[in-house]
């Protein structure tokens, strides 16, 4: 019709600008927008983990500023101790590599130890634990910062989408560790319990009142009875932050000691399923034991050696909650894992056997 | 700035101390102090005087 005559050349305009040209500039530049969207997205996440990392170094500085008499270089040797590194041994050969690994693990810790006594030669073996534990939690923060910065500048310097994206993939769960580690600051400061030593808090209150013997380092164990049945109950030794050697310790009273043992507990934290509760507990069979491997492997393979049945019980949380200061829900789980151990004791021993109960976890504020 | 207060507050727990009486088994519940940890022996118990302990040391959310 004449009168729309006008608006039909109006129309492919119309269609040229809002589609043709868009789709033209997608094409070559749409990717680009993609990256840059994307490494907008990975540069916030970059600012929290930088902001997390500076708060929890000044945290660190402050709070071994407390202790140490000389303030000198304080700064300069907590920012050179966060730096440390340790190289795991190689494993092209796998045979005996445990025990490489306790070695190289065993000279980390001592250095450790002689670096924070250098450091703060006043402290008590408590605070000095704490004072590890927090230096540890800023390393772990400084370690992050540097690995997700590392791979935002490579990705910037290549151009590189398939970078960028992996990089954001990873970041929340990476984001979520960092907010954990945040969180055990306060509770290593204050010398607080963490959701981590629910085994620990188990066990403790089992050993209360009875005689403690160390058994290996940084790990102490007690004597009871329950039913007609001989406990050997072990745990690391609080309320120092310690996480002790419960394998050296089982591997001890079995090997050296000459204890025919009947039945192995073993009580920890374990991380929950989106879905699942904190507190929520599970029993299973098994070394339920977290670290590097180098105590599991032994607790499993004195275990299988002497043909011992292994029991495990999982108090589930989350990582933030295994890290913070113990929630409500986690120390209610006591008595529930009590009768638990108490029930296996019944159902799997006779009068007579002997048990090993071992709590596992961060003894933080837990004594026994 | 706003990172900073929001990371703040995302961290703000109230922690809490429960001393229990070894003899009446009385609970009482008060705020963490400095120095606390679990098993240690805790002031008397203020119903029958006997020797408390603390046996539990958690934290809850702070109501904003």
């Amino acid at each position: 019709m004449a009168l729309f005559e006008p608006l039909q050349g109006l129309d492919q305009t119309w269609t040229l600008l809002l589609w043709w040209v868009p789709f033209i500039f997608l094409i070559f530049y749409g990717q680009r927008i993609q990256m840059w969207v994307s490494l907008s997205d990975v540069s916030r996440s970059l600012n929290k983990l930088k902001l997390m990392k500076e708060k929890s170094r000044k945290e660190a500085i402050d709070f071994v500023a407390t202790f140490s008499k000389s303030q000198e270089n304080l700064t300069e040797k907590i920012d050179q101790f966060l730096e440390y590194f340790t190289l795991l041994p190689v494993d092209l050969d796998p045979a005996g590599i445990v025990k490489k690994i306790e070695h190289i693990i065993n000279v980390r810790d001592e250095r450790v130890r002689a670096e924070i006594k250098r450091l703060v030669s006043s402290a008590t073996d408590t605070q000095a634990s704490n004072i590890e534990n927090i230096l540890e939690v800023a390393t772990a923060l400084n370690s992050i910062y540097k690995v997700v910065r590392h791979y935002y500048l490579l990705s910037k310097k290549t151009n590189s989408y398939f970078w960028v994206v992996q990089l954001q993939m990873v970041l929340p769960t990476v984001l979520e560790e960092a907010h954990a580690l945040m969180g055990a600051i306060d509770a290593f400061k204050q010398s607080q319990p963490i959701g981590d030593g629910v085994g620990a808090m188990v066990v403790g209150k089992m050993m209360a009142d009875k005689e403690k013997k160390t058994v290996a380092k940084d790990t102490v164990m007690s004597e009871s009875e329950c039913k007609g049945r001989v406990l050997y109950l072990i745990k690391a030794e609080g309320p120092g932050g310690n996480v002790g050697q419960p394998g050296n310790a089982l591997t001890r009273l079995i090997e050296e000691m000459g204890i025919k043992i009947d039945a192995i507990i073993m009580i920890d934290a374990a991380l929950k399923l989106e879905g699942e509760k904190t507190g929520e507990i599970s029993e299973g069979v098994g070394a339920i034991i977290g670290g590097i491997g180098v105590d599991r492997f032994k607790i499993e393979e004195v275990a299988s050696k002497h043909n011992i049945p292994l029991y495990a019980i999982a108090v589930k949380q989350s990582i933030i909650d295994a890290i913070s200061v113990m929630k409500k829900e986690i120390a209610e789980t006591m008595d529930k894992v009590t009768g638990i151990i108490n029930r296996i004791i019944e159902e799997k021993t006779k009068e007579g056997n002997k048990v090993v109960v071992i709590g596992v976890g961060n003894t933080v504020g837990i004594s026994q | 700035m706003s990172l900073m207060s929001s990371l703040e507050k995302r961290l703000k727990f109230l922690v809490f101390t429960i001393e229990e009486c070894s003899s009446c088994g009385l609970k009482t519940k008060r705020a963490f102090q400095s120095g606390d940890y679990l098993y240690k022996e805790g002031g008397e118990c203020s119903k029958c005087r006997g020797k408390t302990r603390i046996n539990m040391i958690y934290s809850e959310k702070a109501e904003t």
